[in-house]
């Protein structure tokens, strides 16, 4: 249950320094993009700041999004954040079940009533009632509409909460949606990423805790901080783009220098996330340093979009001649992917404007 | 590979980072205001990171912090410059600052902790048993 002592109480009561919560911040400002020299000042309100009562709930999903933020934390400075937040409910992690974690959730929800954060990973099924995906003898869709109804805001955890994902591919057998179709009455983040990077789905948690609002978000709801560039704008073999040095298959010479993945399907040009800044497994590298294109993962039906491994080109402007015309002068390229990205973004705006109309 | 020539590159970034770093002294030494700058932010080569470590080396006073992982802190050859590196699990490097102050806050104990400290040590005295004298 939520503890009603503060932040810098509970450190001193397990005997963690404020110089630790002041790493943590120095962390945290890097992370989040904000003034290093924030990080004073977001340790003092944190420390005078109680813990953030959180629900997590988890519908037509893999776990791969839980398992990634729980993966990548050692105790050691990223841990900081499970002292900031109260994990009330969460059905992989807690060690109650049945009918007494039933009884937790709704204890938490009393307790916390229009404060606490409701983060949900999953699509939610609506077809026929949403029978498909349920749990303790309820539909998701029930669920998510009851629990949300106290939440203060919804975190939509993973692409598939976030736009739909994987169970909203063709056919879409459960009539799945995302999350912001159903909760309208509420802001609803879209953390997207598949799964979404540890950091930014702790880092977006940490900014609403420390400073008692969301943060700043993009077109699709995402937070603008870890979504604002392309992971083109960031990529380490982008001087090779712009030079039209590509890889023409995943085992000729431009592969083994190293050279641009743009030709074998890499969709960085259009794929807004910090995987090119923030990697994978502590940092260690992300698909593009490990020689596989972006599959735009953070993207709306990334999962429908005509193919991993064919050109943006191919599919966005439906003329594969395009690209063998334009390889070998990188500028050219260049320009006709910013405008395929602009292009790309126009789309995604007009399909998400509906769910974003709801937001209030 | 021509990837990690790439990464050896010096790309002028290291320069860049040398005159924000003069920028900041000298409102430090004008106007007592302190600095910093986000190394983590920048797209720096390994080259680039040499680079500016040379340029900035090694001064009189350096600190290991040991708290939820390590923390290196020295300052540089130019005063009021010090050098803030945070690792997190595994090593990794969480944050990497360049501070330009006269000591970097973390290196100061908070009076939260004074107080408890002194609160812990009042009742460890008070527990003891009074040796004889």
């Amino acid at each position: 249950m939520t503890e009603q002592i503060t932040i810098g109480e509970l450190l001193t009561a397990r005997g963690i320094s404020r110089r630790s919560l002041l790493k943590y911040t120095a962390y945290l400002a890097s992370t989040l993009a904000l003034p290093p020299l924030a990080s004073r000042a977001m340790a003092d309100a944190l420390a005078s700041t109680k813990r953030q009562s959180v629900i997590w709930l988890s519908f037509q999903e893999c776990t791969g999004c839980i398992e990634s933020l729980t993966r990548s934390f050692s105790p050691t400075l990223e841990d900081l954040i499970f002292d900031m937040i109260s994990l009330d409910y969460q059905e992989a992690l807690q060690a109650a079940s049945g009918e007494a974690a039933e009884e937790a959730m709704a204890k938490a929800i009393e307790d916390n009533k229009g404060k606490f954060v409701l983060v949900v990973d999953g699509s939610v099924s609506t077809r026929d009632g949403g029978v498909y995906s349920t749990a303790s003898g309820k539909t998701n869709l029930e669920v998510l509409k009851e629990v949300s109804a106290h939440a203060a805001a919804v975190l939509s955890v993973g692409t598939c909460a976030a736009f739909g994902g994987i169970p909203m591919a063709k056919p879409n057998p459960t009539g799945a949606v995302p999350v912001s179709d159903i909760v309208t009455h509420i802001p609803v983040v879209n953390i997207p990423g598949c799964p979404p990077i540890p950091e930014v789905m702790a880092g977006t948690v940490a900014y609403f805790v420390t400073f008692g609002k969301l943060p700043e978000l993009d077109h699709l709801n995402r937070p603008k901080m870890f979504f604002g560039d392309t992971i083109h704008d960031r990529c380490y073999r982008r001087p090779f783009y712009d030079k039209g040095l590509f890889a023409k298959s995943f085992d000729d010479e431009g592969a083994r220098n190293g050279w641009c993945l743009y030709e074998v399907g890499c969709k960085g040009p259009v794929a807004y996330n910090a995987c090119a800044t923030m990697k994978w497994n502590n940092g260690v590298s992300f698909p593009i340093q490990s020689g596989h294109g972006c599959l735009g993962c953070s993207e709306p039906n990334f999962w429908d979009q005509g193919g991993f491994y064919k050109p943006l080109s191919s599919w966005a402007m439906g003329n594969r001649a395009l690209i063998g015309g334009a390889a070998a002068v990188g500028v050219a390229v260049g320009a006709l992917s910013a405008a395929m990205a602009r292009q790309q973004r126009n789309a995604a705006v007009t399909a998400a404007t509906p769910a974003k109309e709801k937001q209030p | 590979m021509h990837v990690e020539s790439h990464a050896q590159q010096r790309t002028g970034m290291a320069q860049s980072v040398l005159h924000e770093i003069v920028r900041g002294l000298t409102d430090l030494a004008d106007n007592g205001t302190p600095s910093a700058i986000d190394l983590r932010s920048l797209p720096m080569t390994e080259g680039d990171r040499h680079e500016l470590q040379e340029a900035l080396g090694r001064g009189e006073v350096s600190a290991t912090l040991d708290m939820a992982g390590k923390s290196d802190i020295w300052e540089t050859r130019h005063a009021g410059v010090w050098w803030v590196r945070h690792m997190g699990s595994g090593d990794r490097i969480a944050s990497e600052t360049i501070e330009i102050t006269a000591i970097p806050d973390i290196l100061m104990a908070h009076r939260d902790d004074i107080r408890a400290a002194s609160a812990r040590l009042s009742a460890d005295l008070a527990a003891a048993p009074s040796e004889p004298v």
